[in-house]
Parts: structure tokens; C-alpha cells; sequence
């Protein structure tokens, strides 16, 4: 039969290469000749740089003027750039709205003016008016109430319009998840900071960022040097000479072990994933044209995530990554929009793949491949005159060298697999990444759970949640009190339950986070408590006792005494089972039924706390719980399996705790009513 | 400068596009267009296929094609196309509509030969096979969630369209139906291949920094080889008119605010009509002076966002006018708003200084289309497969510079009534009590 088989595979073999026509696929030409242009400049006394291409291949013309001013935050007005921006373009001394947009409009051209500059383009015949218009609105804006009030509101009702709106909320949230609410970067409009902007607090805006000291006018098109100086001169000779404050921020932290951000957008068919870490890149780092070839192999067009997530699996219309080249901090991020079911496994392949490029040299013909795309791709822009204005001033505002674009095909040509791997180890993280999901919580989460990635909550502002209630419905006759009885009935009957007086557990650990073995050890008894913790060559690192009177901590920030309701809620917790307090106090709800590591269970609330028990067996199987409020709050987890019997009473013997950082306890050592004794709560 | 004397300056000296074309014996049409500024060449083929030429139980199908014929060909192997494409520098993409699919690849110049020959694989031989259809039925799943299912509004073009067509293709979505792309067979997919990728079906447009008389005998060389198709016979479908206005709704989970749709039905892009309903969406909603701009949302400050556009295709076109109300506004506040001014159309003609706008704002947009190499190549492929006419590029500014003020009113009243129209209730999705 095998034999068979070959045979017939044989035959559609030589089928298919008698039809196919061999057509070797073509050889290069010579290499184009290439020329980097630069523009004609000049700079007017009050900083202004002009920089001018002529073009005379179509009857057009197009500026912009860029400040090359510094990020700033807004803080609790976040919103007045926007509210600057909004309000230019909306009148100006010498010319009220509407014949402004009326003329703009009857010319074909476009015109815009917003907070940081300003672009118009249209036809070379008009082009002393259009750079007239420009500069009118530009220079001479007329700030009114009125056309404030009515910017404020399109501003509302477009944050409104898009609250549903997942891919948008995704970006507002991971920029100010790797940012942080303080940083220029990561702060975002909100209704109530737009709130907090008035009249005055934009005109101030204007006259502090409007202004000539780093600013740039970028001319190209059918219009001659010597004109275009003379106009420019008149026109913006006069703007009131000036530099933006620039004020330094700290570069925002990476996290400490790699965890993903989840916020829950129920309306979503797809998640939307990044994979992020901050990154100092600047295009004058010698290792800036290995990253940006190293970020073409990994998530340019036809990159590994592209192969990987589209043409392999078929999960993505598109994965890429990118990396910014900039004097400001910035930040890596590798994305995918992903259907909800594979959004786990779409995770994982993405971590793979920052992980090869991390560890292995790529492959020549990679590299090969990405170099030529760059090197295409520069000879294809370089002639053209918007690009010999683009790089002129990236020249200028990058502090690049003046023979950088000169050298770029000689150093994108230099790069070597050795150089991306080093490239990628410094700029792609892995083991500090902050993957955001933002996606359904209740078709994603399940998978998430099982991947083993620490988890932390979000809502839609970036602020810390708790996670996110997928509830079912509960069925007719279960309460609180039947699902504890269960759970008591499940670890072996009330009687037996009652008669522990007190548990002692020793358990051996590993986390992702401490290189060495640790031995948790715990024991409780009637509203004592104490907790021990050693790690393999550092010996004891944590340490918390609690006894009737009085309650401390001992770790790596030294002794800390425990009062008031803080003592009180652990001595009321340090009980060998909790529950059966539970069964009486009235405070204890049943909330409904909840995926915990993909098992449905029950959730009990108690205060700040929930209880998990499995649906099917009664078996507790974890518990959480929330500490601190606002912005530090944060969720403390615990998750149990693998119950045995001591003395008559199931335990289990592995427990998952996680409490900002991941313990993976193996109980070797259980004991009920032995073991413990007075003196261990001293 | 005063107005005034903007009026009489004469129209833009827009450089003229230089052409030539010719047809090989199978029947591929070609058109070269030379531009040496800058050492980019662009080598594209549309093939007169799209949405409208599926069967109503396999819609997708045009589009699924063009990710299709980018697994690989007979010397292509799989996953190697954007490969070779990065390595000799270049890129490409496709796109596809109701009318046509369009390939194209940007290389140096020195690459006009490569790129060519990956259109003739393409056309030649493509290999179409079960792995790739299973991969490219995932990825255009992707596809529809990202562009369609997972953005506000996204779902707005198809729920028009739906209720504009009853017998024509043009009644469902480009990206068609994931339920027949799942029941569809390889067979189908090699049949939807053989009768519509042949070369008396496509365009190939060679433009950039090239030297003509090579490129023509590489044309010859690798396209030549190709057999002929049978030729492709289409079904003429025709529309019973609309008389009576009608409603439709539509509940986007992905919205807070609702949005109001009008839509009626206009004539194929050829006619001189469909150019004179540009103008009309120009008076509408183009730029700030823009008569619905002016009046809905900057004076009145009613709607968030308002706009009128004229969706041209082979067939048909669809006249839209839309507006997403402020908060405190209905959307029947917004219609109310958005009528007058049609009904102005109707009644009133321009003024001759708006005309004069709208005459600057053409030749603006004519300058700009055709200002780089890749946008000239497209245009001359849809001057020649959908208008019958190459020469367009050059001449369709006459077109528009011919309508007068009297055919926008004419042409107001015969297509924009309210008998004739769909009003489109496009709603936030009701919260549902229990998930």
C-alpha cells in the first residue's frame, strides 16, 4: 500500500512540472544613481528657519510650518493644546471666520492651523495668497468664548462618540499604562480635565508654544527661492521672537517581570494586543539603523509576527512591531488585532518571536532582505522634493550628522546579525514586557488565565480594576450558605471542620522573580497567625506574626508594627477556615459564578474580599483581595488545588499566590492540631 | 489681493500625461507611461473583476482573490512573494471594489524587469491550493472584524447598500459573506480563477523612470506566453426605480451616538451626471465654507459632524448625506436641517462666485491626483477598464469645467428626491440586561 502511494505521488510530481513554465525569475539592472538634494535656506532674527525646495514638475505648492518644541504635560487641563488647536482657524485679527474659510475654500486650497504649526497647500498660482492665509490665522488668532464653548463641546462629543470604540480606547490606555498619568505621553483628555480649561488658559497657551525660536518653514513646489524670501520675510518678520520652555520629565519605568494589562471592552469581536517597553532610541545611536532592520525582520510587512500570526495561523489580518528613533523617550510595542478565541495564543507567538530575535542571529538572507527594502525604499523617496524637505529638517531637529542621509545606504549596508541580535536584547523586552489587552473579558480571560502570565486589571482610563465580573446566572436555591455548606461538606463535614484547631503548612517555592528556592511556612491558630518566608541563601526575607494583642511584618524594608483595622482584619482571618464565621454573617454575599483559571465558580464576597468555590466539586479554589484605593489599588490573588486529606480534612497542597510578585507553592508538610505552639506567635 | 481678481486667472497648466497603449494578441491591454523625476517604477494589472461579478452565493470571492494570488505562482513559492519583493527593494499591495482588482508593486528602476515578471506569474500561473485558501479564509475573517465589526460606523456602507440594491451585485458587501467563503470549494475558487484572471480581462500599466522600447519587449516577453481566456460576459442587472421613500435601521454595538443616514441612487461614474453630483457633495460638505458644514455644524452647532459624498461605481452610483447629532439634537432635527439645503439645490441655482469655487476646487484636485507615479498608474487602469477612455487623465477636467450652474439644479432635482430615497436610522446597539 506505501508503495503504491509513493508511486502515485511520483506521478503528480512530474504532472505538475511538465505544465509548469520555468521562468527564472529576472536579475537586477545597474543600481540607480541617487543624489540627496538639500534645500535653499535662511533664517529670519527671530529663529525662524525657512527651508525652501523648488519643484517646477506640477503647478502647485505646498508649506508647513513645525515647532520643534519640547512634550509637555498638561496635567489636570490636559486639554488646553486641543482646545488650542481647535479655536486657530476659527478667526484672526484681520479676518473674521467665515470670510477666512470662504476665501481658503473659493481658492481650491487647503489651509490648517493648529496648536504646534501649520500646513497649506493648492495651486502655484495662488501661492503668495495661501501663504498669506497661512500666516494670518497662524500668527493672528482671535481667541472667543463663543468659539470656545462650541470646540468644547464637538471636543465632548467626539470623546463620547468614541467610548465603545476599542482600537481607540487601546491606545489611550497603553500609552498611559507605559507612560504613566504624569508623563506628556501618557496623560489623555478626559470630559473633566477639558473641564478645568478656560478662555484664558489657552490664549496663555499660545503665547507660551506659539513661537518662532525652533520653529521651522518647509516650502516645496512650483515657486521661486528668491520670491518665497522675500514673502516669508514680510509676513513672518514680525512674529514676536520667543523659545517653549522645555521641561525635563523622568523616563517612565518598564514593569518589573513581565504581565499583562487587561481591560474589558464587552462590545469587542476582536482584542487588541501590544507588547510594550519604553526605549531611549535616538537616530544618532550608534545602534539606531541594527534596530530599525532588526524591527523590519521581526514586524515590518512581511516580518516574523506577520508570518507567524497571518500566513501561518491565520489569526490577524496584520502584526507589527515598531520602534521610534527620537530625542524623547519612546517606546517598542509589538501589535496584533486578533479574533477573541486566539487572543492567549496570540500572546504567546508574539513572545516567542521577540524571543528568538533576542537570542539567535538572523538568518542572512533576512538580513539581506531587510536591507534591501530600506535601501529601496530610500533611493525610490530620496528624489522626491517633499522627501529632500523632510530630511533637511530631521537633519536639524535630530542633531543629525549633515552627511547622515549621504552614509545611509553605506550604514544600513554595514549592519550585521550579530549587531541586531545586540540591538534587540537592548530595545525588545521579554522578561519586562507590559502586554496590554484590550479585549472581552469574557470570551478572552479563561485563556489569558491559562497561559501563566500575571494578570492585573484596568478600566477603560487606565486606572486599576478589579477584574472584570463575567458572570452567569446563579441557579434558583444556591446562596451563600448552601455553597459554604458545600465547601465544608467538600473538605470533610462540619464536625471534622470544627475540631482543627489549628493547621500548620511548610511548603517549598519558586517564583519567576527570585532565582533561588524559597520554604513558605505558615501556621494558624484561634486568630493567630504566622507567616515565614526564606529564600536559599539569604535566609529569612519576610516574616508576619499576629497574635491577640498585636501584629508585626519584618521584611526587606525592616520591622513594621500592625494596628488598628489592619490588625483587626487579620486576627478576624486567622482562623483555620473562615467559613464557618461566613455561614453567620449577614455582610457575606453570593454574587454570582465566575471563570477562575477556567473553571466556573461560585463567588463569595465578604468586604473587599472574594472567595472563590468550584461549581462542581464545592472546593475552594481561590480568594482575592483588594488593597489600598484609587490609583494604588491593588489586588492581592491566591489560588488552591490539589486538595489532600489530613486528619480527616482536605488541604491543598498547591497554592498560587500572587502578591505583586508570583509564589508557586508545593505544600511537602501539612499538620492539623500539632506543630503549633504558643510561642510561635511571639 | 482682492477676490475679483482670482476670477480671471486662467485654469492650472497641470502637466499633461504622457501615454502610449497597445494590446498584445491575448488580448492584455497596456499602457506605458514614462517619468523619469524619480528612479521609481510602478508595475500594476487590474483585472476587470470585483464584488459585483460573484455569484450571490459565494459573495467574497473577488476579494478573497486578492489575497489569494499572493500565495505564490509556479516559480514563486509559497511566502516568498513579499520576500522577493523586500529584497530587491520594493513594495506592493492590492485592492479590490464592486468593479475591479488591482496589483501593484513600487520597485528602484532597475527592477522594472522583476516586477513584471511577478504580474505575469501572477496571471500566468498562480498556484491556488487548500492551505492557501484555509490560511487567507482566517485572515480575511481578521480582516472584517478589524475594518468592519470592530469600528464605530463600520458597518454603515454594507447596511446601505443592502437596502439600495434589490437585483444587483452592488446589494452586498466587497468583503461579502464568511459563511459562503467557508462553504466554498477549491474547485470554485479554481473556476472563479479561470474565467476571470485571463489576459483579455486586465490592464497593465507600466509606469515611472523607464526606458520604453526595453519595456515593451519585456511586456512581449513575459506576458506574451499567456493564453487567452474565453471572453467575460456580464449579466446586465437593472433596478426598478425607487419612488417611494423608505426606512431602514441598523444597531452598531460599537457606537453611543446614532447617525442618519440618507442615500439615493445615481448613474454610473461615466455619465456626466455622476461628475455633476461631485460638485453637488463639494457644495455640500467640502471645506469650511461648505453650505451643510457652514450651517449645521459651525453656525447652528447642531451636528457633530455632517458630509455628503458621491459614491460613483461601474453600474450605479449611491449619493450619501450624513449627520451625527450634538448632544440635545435629534437626528430627525439634523435631516430636517440637511433637506433645506437640498431642497435649496433644487430651487436656487449657485451663485457665481460659489460656482467659481467649486470650478478651483476641481482643478485643485485634478493637479493633485496625479501628482505621483503610483496614483497616475491607477488612473490610467481606471480610465481605460471602467470609463473606456485612457485619455481621461488628461481630458476629464473638461468634463467638470463644461457642467454649468443650471445642470446642478437640474441635476438636484432629478436624483435628490425625497421619494427616491432610503432614510438609514444607524443606531448604538440597546445594552442587553444579562450577557
Amino acid at each position: 500500500m506505501k508503495k503504491i502511494l509513493y508511486l502515485l505521488a511520483g506521478l503528480a510530481l512530474t504532472a505538475n512540472v511538465a505544465q509548469a513554465q520555468v521562468i527564472p525569475m529576472p536579475k537586477p539592472g545597474p543600481a540607480p544613481k541617487i543624489n540627496v538634494g538639500k534645500p535653499e535656506t535662511f533664517t529670519l532674527p527671530n529663529g525662524l528657519t525657512v527651508m525652501v525646495v523648488e519643484n517646477h514638475k506640477l503647478p502647485r505648492v505646498s508649506y508647513s510650518l513645525t515647532m520643534d518644541n519640547a512634550p509637555y504635560a498638561e496635567g489636570n487641563k490636559k486639554g488646553v493644546a486641543n482646545m488650542t488647536s481647535a479655536l486657530m482657524g476659527t478667526g484672526s485679527k484681520n479676518m473674521p471666520k467665515d470670510k477666512f474659510n470662504e476665501e481658503v475654500d473659493q481658492l481650491g486650497a487647503d489651509v490648517n492651523v493648529w496648536g504646534s504649526g501649520a500646513a497649506a497647500n493648492g495651486l502655484s498660482k495662488y501661492s503668495g495668497r495661501i501663504l498669506e492665509l497661512m500666516a494670518e490665522a497662524a500668527l493672528y488668532p482671535v481667541f472667543t468664548q463663543e468659539e470656545f464653548d462650541k470646540q468644547k463641546n464637538l471636543i465632548v462629543e467626539d470623546l463620547k462618540s468614541n467610548e465603545k470604540n476599542v482600537p481607540s480606547i487601546a491606545r489611550r490606555v497603553k500609552n498611559n499604562l507605559v507612560y504613566g498619568k504624569n508623563h506628556p505621553n501618557g496623560e489623555y483628555l478626559s470630559e473633566e480635565t477639558l473641564n478645568n480649561v478656560t478662555l484664558a488658559d489657552v490664549k496663555q497657551n499660545y503665547d507660551t508654544y506659539f513661537v518662532p525660536g525652533n520653529a521651522y518653514l518647509v516650502v516645496v513646489g512650483d515657486v521661486k527661492f528668491k520670491d518665497v524670501k522675500k514673502q516669508v520675510t514680510k509676513l513672518f518678520g514680525n512674529w514676536t521672537a520667543g523659545k517653549a520652555p522645555s521641561i525635563a520629565y523622568s523616563d517612565p519605568k518598564d514593569v518589573q517581570y513581565t504581565q499583562i494589562n487587561f481591560v474589558d471592552m464587552p462590545n469587542a469581536v476582536q482584542s487588541e494586543i501590544s507588547v510594550l517597553n519604553v526605549t531611549n532610541l535616538k537616530m544618532t545611536d550608534k545602534e539606531y539603523f541594527a534596530t530599525i532592520i532588526g524591527n523590519q525582520i521581526l514586524g515590518g510587512g512581511g516580518g516574523k509576527l506577520f508570518l507567524n500570526l497571518r500566513e501561518k495561523h491565520g489569526w490577524t489580518y496584520g502584526s507589527y512591531s515598531s520602534i521610534g528613533g527620537d530625542k524623547y523617550v519612546g517606546n517598542f510595542g509589538a501589535t496584533a488585532s486578533v479574533r477573541n478565541a486566539v487572543t492567549d495564543s496570540a500572546i504567546v507567538e508574539m513572545l516567542n518571536e521577540i524571543k528568538n530575535i533576542r537570542t539567535n542571529l538572523v538568518s542572512p538572507e533576512d538580513l539581506e532582505n531587510a536591507k534591501a527594502k530600506y535601501i529601496g525604499s530610500f533611493v525610490m523617496q530620496i528624489q522626491k522634493p517633499a522627501t529632500v524637505a523632510r530630511y533637511a529638517l530631521l537633519t536639524q531637529t535630530q542633531a543629525l550628522a549633515a552627511d547622515f542621509y549621504e552614509n545611509y545606504i553605506k550604514n544600513i549596508n554595514a549592519v550585521t546579525a550579530e549587531d541586531i541580535r545586540a540591538a534587540a536584547q537592548k530595545f525588545f523586552f521579554v522578561d519586562n514586557a507590559r502586554i496590554v489587552v484590550v479585549g472581552k473579558a469574557a470570551d478572552v480571560l479563561p485563556g489569558l488565565e491559562k497561559t501563566g502570565i500575571p494578570i492585573n486589571y484596568f478600566d477603560k482610563w487606565g486606572k486599576a480594576a478589579e477584574k472584570p465580573v463575567t458572570s452567569k446566572p446563579i441557579p434558583a436555591g444556591v446562596t451563600a450558605k448552601t455553597v459554604l455548606d458545600n465547601y465544608i461538606k467538600a473538605i470533610g463535614g462540619e464536625k471534622a471542620v470544627k475540631a482543627v484547631k489549628s493547621i500548620y503548612t511548610k511548603s517549598t517555592g519558586k517564583s519567576a522573580q527570585i532565582p533561588a528556592p524559597i520554604v513558605f511556612t505558615m501556621k494558624v491558630a484561634d486568630h493567630k497567625q504566622l507567616v515565614d518566608m526564606t529564600i536559599e541563601g539569604y535566609g529569612s526575607v519576610y516574616k508576619q506574626v499576629v497574635n491577640d494583642k498585636a501584629g508585626y511584618r519584618n521584611g526587606q524594608a525592616g520591622k513594621e508594627e500592625v494596628t488598628g483595622d489592619e490588625l483587626k482584619e487579620l486576627q478576624a482571618s486567622a482562623v483555620p477556615f473562615e467559613e464557618l464565621g461566613f455561614l453567620t454573617d449577614a455582610a457575606v454575599k453570593l454574587t454570582g459564578i465566575e471563570a477562575v483559571n477556567g473553571t466556573d465558580a461560585y463567588v463569595v464576597k465578604k468586604g473587599t474580599g472574594s472567595y472563590y468555590y468550584d461549581v462542581a466539586t464545592g472546593l475552594k479554589i481561590g480568594e482575592a483581595h483588594e488593597e489600598g484605593a484609587g490609583a494604588e489599588k491593588q489586588v492581592s490573588t491566591t489560588y488552591y488545588s490539589d486538595y489532600k486529606e489530613v486528619k480527616g480534612v482536605k488541604v491543598p497542597h498547591h497554592v498560587i499566590m500572587n502578591i505583586g510578585l508570583e509564589l508557586d507553592l508545593t505544600v511537602k508538610e501539612a499538620k492539623i492540631n500539632e506543630g503549633v505552639s504558643a510561642t510561635d506567635f511571639q | 489681493m482682492a477676490l475679483g481678481s482670482l476670477l480671471v486667472l486662467g485654469a492650472a497648466h497641470a502637466q499633461k500625461v504622457e501615454f502610449e497603449e497597445f494590446d498584445l494578441s491575448n488580448g492584455l491591454h497596456v499602457i506605458l507611461h514614462q517619468d523619469k523625476s524619480a528612479p521609481v517604477v510602478v508595475t500594476a494589472v487590474m483585472y476587470h473583476v470585483g464584488a459585483k461579478d460573484e455569484n450571490p452565493e459565494r459573495t467574497g470571492f473577488a476579494h478573497f482573490f486578492e489575497h489569494l494570488l499572493f500565495e505564490g505562482t509556479e516559480n514563486i513559492e509559497r511566502g516568498q512573494w513579499d520576500k522577493i519583493q523586500a529584497a530587491h527593494g520594493g513594495t506592493g499591495n492590492a485592492n479590490t471594489t464592486d468593479d475591479r482588482t488591482y496589483y501593484y508593486e513600487l520597485f528602484p528602476s532597475n527592477n522594472t524587469e522583476l516586477g513584471l515578471w511577478m504580474e505575469s506569474e501572477r496571471l500566468l500561473h498562480p498556484v491556488i491550493n487548500q492551505i492557501g485558501v484555509d490560511t487567507q479564509n482566517e485572515v480575511v475573517k481578521e480582516e472584517k472584524r478589524m475594518r468592519v465589526d470592530n469600528q464605530p460606523y463600520g458597518n454603515l456602507f454594507a447596511e446601505v447598500k443592502k437596502n439600495m440594491f434589490k437585483v444587483h451585485p452592488y446589494r452586498w458587501a466587497t468583503i461579502g459573506s464568511m459563511e459562503h467563503l467557508d462553504a466554498a470549494t477549491l474547485e470554485e475558487f479554481l473556476a472563479f480563477n479561470k474565467k476571470f484572471y485571463v489576459p483579455n480581462n486586465a490592464v497593465l500599466v507600466v509606469a515611472g523612470d523607464i526606458d520604453t522600447k526595453q519595456t515593451k519587449k519585456w511586456v512581449e516577453q513575459y506576458f506574451g506566453v499567456i493564453k487567452k481566456g474565453e471572453p467575460v460576459v456580464r449579466k446586465k442587472y437593472e433596478e426598478a426605480p425607487i419612488t417611494q421613500e423608505f426606512h431602514a435601521s441598523y444597531e452598531d454595538p460599537n457606537v453611543q451616538t446614532p447617525m442618519i443616514v440618507e442615500a439615493y441612487r445615481t448613474p454610473a461614474m461615466t455619465t456626466k451626471d455622476a461628475r455633476v453630483l461631485d460638485l453637488i457633495s463639494s457644495i455640500l460638505s467640502d471645506g469650511k465654507s461648505s453650505r451643510m458644514y457652514k450651517k449645521i455644524v459651525d453656525d447652528k452647532k447642531m451636528a457633530m459632524q455632517v458630509g455628503a459624498f458621491n459614491y460613483s461605481q461601474e453600474d450605479y452610483g449611491l449619493y450619501f448625506v450624513y449627520g451625527i447629532p450634538m448632544a440635545g439634537f435629534t437626528t430627525q432635527q439634523i435631516q430636517k436641517e440637511i433637506d433645506d439645503e437640498i431642497v435649496k439645490l433644487q430651487t436656487e441655482l449657485v451663485s457665481e462666485k460659489e460656482f467659481q469655487k467649486l470650478m478651483n476646487q476641481v482643478e485643485s484636485r485634478y493637479v493633485s491626483q496625479n501628482a505621483s507615479v503610483d496614483g497616475v498608474a491607477e488612473n490610467l487602469a481606471t480610465y481605460y477598464m471602467l470609463y473606456g477612455d485612457v485619455n481621461l487623465i488628461n481630458t476629464e477636467i473638461d468634463i467638470y469645467r463644461k457642467i454649468t450652474r443650471e445642470d446642478i439644479k437640474a441635476v438636484a432635482n432629478k436624483y435628490l428626491k425625497p421619494n427616491q430615497r432610503l432614510i438609514l436610522d444607524y443606531l448604538p446597539a440597546q445594552e442587553k440586561a444579562e450577557n
